[in-house]
């Protein structure tokens, strides 16, 4: 909404302020915002910045939680390969072969090489 | 005015200051009442200011170290490394015996942790007052996920990062074992437990009520932690491995009930199996009733090598140019010194006269290791200061006996006696001359016995041969700072080659492996009781020392061998069996080609 204020000025104090004949004249016109106008296009202003600050801490956050959800993926899948390796391990370890069934019914080898031929 | 007019008044303005009077007690009332709010604000902002803010910082924000990864333990397996000692995380069942119900529990025992039990049900369930109790330990993560999946509630499946030792016993002196708390003990686990544990991280950082962490805020922080260093030893699994079951073999054959071995590379130091029998299972190192099965008795504990330093006093006269092998002296079988009769432990009669310094080598006689001491002070006839001081300063300064010899483990000092502090200073160093009298530690007579044969270097031992990081061996720096290897010649070529044959000359009647070149020196120690030399002989310790080259060669192996029991009267012929063996098993498993000589 917009209000307007006329203001009249008189053959005398249009020439007492520079004004004379064949000369071109302004009128001066106030144009200002109504108070309501005001708050509300303030208002506006905050909801718009409040609902950008929102989106943007809402897509950081989900950001946030797909961040974790692969962490604990991580997480998992090195817990996973710890128990991989323990496994690997246990399988070559001299106890184990000693122990194994195909270890036992291998041969003793009769023809050897030497290291340094 | 009509009286009725004036009442009116009256009852207006009256009933005007009574509403006057009450907005003036509303006021003041929300006077008193923001007041008051300002108060209890000023006090929450400003004087409380520090406490609301952690009560709050408590509520959104998450504080914690990041534990780092303790390093995996390696030995060499055909030259490539093999894990044997690593990580893997595990469960333990806790629960409040006043809020789990006990049929839950009893159906979690039964259905998943029957074999990881380690509390009774019942009996946690009879103690009044009990608000915590571990039912089972060590629970595979496969076993823990079927547990929470099930849906019982009230059970709480607390992590815990668990050490593995796949090899089981297998060189568990040598690598000790990490306890409850996450600290390694003894061996390798303790010695190098700053370079295994790593350095722990931080992570803090803003959350929401589901405790996941946010990158909104100023103050997070995250300092990523800094896993432990994998270390890869010099020690061969396969060989370890056979010298334990040798060991083995060889104690239950004899009246002894330990065993120690050290096999060493006299070339550069480096350490390729180092045993102590009885060993334990570190995984289970709790269930040891006896302490003194997690010492390493190859570094930990000094003792006398009795006649195997025999081999340090003559290289000392030899290189001192006072002495040969051919050197001639006689021998009456005993010596008198400081007026204690010192005796040799081999007295037949063919013996007495004038014999050779190989030949008093050969027999062990300590009336020549007596002989080159007083060479060394440069009277044949007498032990005298220079003679001592000239064998102190190959014990101590050149040999590095009785002193740290910076190998990465935990290592006693051992002791060797002041040349000219002390009482009876000739009889305690005609006592040396023999192992007597002197502390000693395995590691560091195969040390000094490495630079008698390998040409006259000494190199300090060494169990490490890297960091193990992205399939590659790396130099291990920060462990070099502390254990330099240090390389110094301390013996002429010419001193070594005569003490190689006369070693060699002592296993003359052994009739070695053809094309190999073995020597080697027994020692047989008495047993210190009450302050005193124990001369019933009812207990001794057994040791042999020894090297291993094809005919013709330098030597590449040292291997020394000690053998004891309480109360036994175990010889160096045990030791010597068991250097034997052990010898023919090494040249079979490395297929050492025999020398052309």
């Amino acid at each position: 909404m917009i209000s307007q204020t006329t203001t009249y000025v008189t053959r005398r104090e249009a020439i007492g302020n520079g004004f004379a004949r064949n000369r071109n004249t302004v009128r001066y016109t106030k144009r200002n915002l109504g108070s309501i106008s005001q708050i509300v296009i303030v208002g506006m202003l905050t909801l718009i910045f409040g609902l950008i600050y929102v989106a943007e801490g809402t897509k950081a956050t989900s950001f946030d939680y797909e961040l974790s959800a692969v962490e604990s993926e991580i997480t998992e899948m090195n817990a996973k390969k710890e128990d991989l390796a323990v496994e690997k391990a246990r399988l070559n370890s001299v106890a184990t072969a000693r122990t194994s069934t195909v270890a036992a019914a291998m041969e003793d080898a009769t023809v050897t090489g030497y290291a340094t031929e | 005015m009509p009286r009725n007019s004036i009442k009116k008044d009256n009852l207006k303005n009256n009933n005007s200051n009574v509403l006057k009077h009450r907005i003036k007690l509303l006021k003041a009332t929300v006077f008193a009442c923001v007041a008051i709010i300002l108060v209890r604000l000023f006090f929450i902002q400003i004087i409380e200011h520090g406490s609301w803010v952690a009560k709050a910082d408590e509520q959104h924000t998450i504080l914690e170290t990041i534990t780092p990864k303790r390093g995996e333990i390696y030995m060499m397996d055909k030259g490539e490394p093999v894990t044997v000692v690593l990580n893997q995380t595990t469960y333990e069942v806790v629960i409040d015996p006043t809020v789990t119900k006990k049929e839950d529990i009893e159906k979690v025992a039964n259905d998943y942790v029957k074999d990881y039990l380690v509390n009774d049900i019942d009996e946690v369930y009879n103690q009044t007052g009990l608000r915590y109790s571990i039912i089972a330990k060590n629970i595979p993560r496969n076993i823990a996920e079927q547990i929470a999946d099930s849906g019982i509630p009230a059970i709480w499946l607390k992590k815990i990062n668990q050490r593995v030792y796949p090899e089981n016993e297998l060189g568990s002196s040598l690598l000790g074992f990490m306890n409850s708390d996450g600290i390694g003990q003894y061996g390798v686990e303790g010695s190098l437990n700053d370079v295994l544990t790593g350095k722990e991280g931080l992570i803090k950082t803003t959350a929401d009520v589901n405790k996941v962490a946010l990158s909104i805020g100023n103050d997070n922080v995250k300092i990523p932690a800094e896993d432990g260093k994998n270390i890869v030893l010099s020690i061969d699994r396969g060989l370890e491995r056979g010298v334990e079951e040798i060991s083995s073999e060889i104690i239950e054959s004899s009246a002894a009930t330990n065993a120690a071995v050290l096999i060493m590379n006299p070339r550069n130091g480096q350490v390729l199996a180092m045993s102590s029998l009885p060993n334990y299972n570190p995984a289970r190192y709790s269930q040891i009733e006896d302490a003194s099965i997690y010492l390493n008795q190859t570094t930990d504990v000094p003792y006398e090598p009795a006649s195997i330093c025999k081999n340090f006093a003559f290289s000392a006269a030899i290189n001192e140019g006072v002495m040969t092998s051919d050197t001639t002296y006689f021998n009456q079988g005993y010596e008198i010194v400081d007026d204690w009769k010192i005796d040799n432990a081999e007295q037949r009669s063919s013996l007495y006269g004038t014999l050779t310094m190989k030949d008093a080598l050969y027999w062990s006689l300590n009336t020549g290791s007596i002989y080159a001491l007083k060479l060394l002070g440069g009277n044949p006839n007498s032990i005298n200061q220079q003679g001592r001081e000239k064998l102190y300063d190959y014990y101590h300064n050149k040999f590095r006996l009785g002193q740290i010899t910076g190998i990465e483990l935990f290592e006693a000092e051992g002791m060797i006696p002041d040349p000219n502090e002390g009482w009876g200073r000739d009889s305690t160093y005609a006592n040396m001359t023999f192992g007597q009298n002197v502390g000693l530690t395995m590691v560091q007579t195969a040390s000094a016995f490495s630079a008698v044969v390998n040409g006259g270097t000494w190199y300090t031992p060494t169990v490490v041969k890297g960091y193990y990081q992205d399939g590659k061996i790396t130099n291990p720096d920060d462990i070099r700072e502390k254990n330099p290897l240090i390389e110094d010649k301390i013996l002429s070529d010419e001193t070594s080659a005569m003490m190689r044959d006369m070693l060699i000359n002592n296993r003359s009647y052994k009739g070695d492996r053809p094309g190999f070149s073995i020597g080697g020196k027994s020692g047989t120690a008495q047993v210190i009781r009450n302050g005193a030399y124990d001369d019933s002989f009812s207990e001794l310790v057994g040791s042999y020392i020894g090297f291993i080259a094809p005919s013709g060669e330098m030597p590449e192996y040292i291997i020394m061998t000690k053998m004891w029991g309480e109360g036994q009267s175990i010889g160096s012929g045990e030791a010597m069996n068991l250097f034997d063996a052990l010898s023919g098993f090494l040249i079979d498993y490395y297929k050492i080609k025999p020398g052309a000589a």
